[in-house]
């Protein structure tokens, strides 16, 4: 189990799997209960197993509703129904030493698994609730937050 | 069960009515799928609480106040709350090594006979990412092992997209001999370095 994890780690290093994807896209949704959508600019777009994520989406989940998202770098977050969670900034480049990850967990219920961006670069991730910040080190979290 | 769970779903309604925390926001730390446990503080403009231990818990009420003081959630609490969250969570990934003879692309017969476990695991994952990245040992210049292990991972793609696998969802990376499983001097020989690594989301 130890070699397999640290050869993943060293699978990520050096070229990204986002090379399948367009430019843009920094994770899919990869389970779905219900319904959800993702806002992205003005538009409200029907979430299903297999969709895209941009930098900047918002994902919300009806009721009932439950998604779970993993990105590139193996980050993966699922959220309950009635949540809403907005990816803010998301960089995962290696090769070039770019790290960052800031998402909002708007209402609703979440976990958060950190991937390598958390495991690499820790001072790069922010995670937001309202009315107060949380700093992660390589860790999973259960977080409810109420409107 | 289920009257059980509506009682637990029944309480913890009810305290949190009592408790007035019809506006707060709870953070709870719990371990890794690999039972690991990390750290994560919260913090408010007034002030923060570490939470470094399994089920760690505080709650956020206000942004000009300090998070309450750090407790431990039970079992039943994260189950009852968490629940629709903890059943939708995506699996980690399957990773499979799959190993070579020494300067050729060919499988040793160990890996070449556990091909069909890794088209059953992305066939019963309905796989979303399939991660291929190709490697060597340090034997060899730097030139000869990018090729190979370009040529290494190449193979297991094809492999894979001749039974079927949709291209679309297949990534190709390879590595030369600078990402070893088990660090060695040049010039050594490592089998376990000699490698395609296949990680299945």
């Amino acid at each position: 189990m130890k070699t397999t994890t640290f050869g993943l780690l060293l699978s990520f290093l050096i070229i990204p799997p986002a090379t399948v994807f367009a430019v843009d896209t920094i994770g899919q949704v990869h389970t779905l209960k219900g319904t959800a959508a993702i806002l992205r600019g003005t538009d409200t777009l029907t979430a299903s197993v297999g969709t895209t994520l941009h930098r900047g989406d918002r994902v919300r989940t009806g009721k009932p509703g439950a998604v779970g998202i993993v990105l590139t770098d193996d980050t993966t977050i699922s959220l309950g129904p009635n949540s809403e969670l907005a990816l803010k900034e998301y960089a995962f480049n290696p090769k070039e030493g770019k790290f960052q990850l800031a998402a909002r967990m708007m209402k609703g219920s979440f976990a958060y698994l950190s991937g390598l961006i958390g495991k690499l670069a820790p001072d790069t991730v922010q995670l937001a609730i309202p009315d107060a910040t949380i700093a992660v080190r390589g860790t999973k979290l259960l977080v409810e937050v109420h409107e | 069960m289920r009257t059980r769970f509506s009682l637990l779903l029944a309480a913890s309604f009810a305290l949190c009515v009592i408790a007035g925390c019809a506006s707060s926001h709870t953070v709870v730390l719990v371990p890794d799928p690999n039972g690991q446990i990390g750290k994560a503080e919260v913090i408010t403009s007034a002030g923060k609480q570490l939470l470094d231990k399994p089920n760690d818990m505080t709650r956020v009420s206000d942004s000009s106040a300090v998070p309450a003081p750090v407790t431990t959630a039970s079992p039943d609490y994260i189950a009852v709350t968490f629940a629709d969250v903890l059943a939708i969570e995506p699996l980690p990934a399957d990773t499979f090594c799959l190993f070579f003879q020494s300067g050729s692309l060919k499988l040793t017969e160990e890996s070449q006979k556990a091909i069909p476990t890794v088209l059953e695991t992305i066939k019963r994952r309905g796989a979303l990412t399939i991660a291929i990245s190709g490697h060597t040992d340090a034997v060899g210049s730097a030139k000869m092992n990018d090729k190979l292990s370009y040529e290494r991972a190449g193979l297991i793609q094809e492999l894979l997209l001749q039974q079927g696998v949709d291209p679309q969802r297949v990534t190709v990376s390879s590595h030369g001999k600078g990402n070893p499983l088990v660090p060695r001097p040049d010039g050594v020989a490592e089998p376990r370095n000699r490698r395609v690594e296949v990680v299945i989301r």
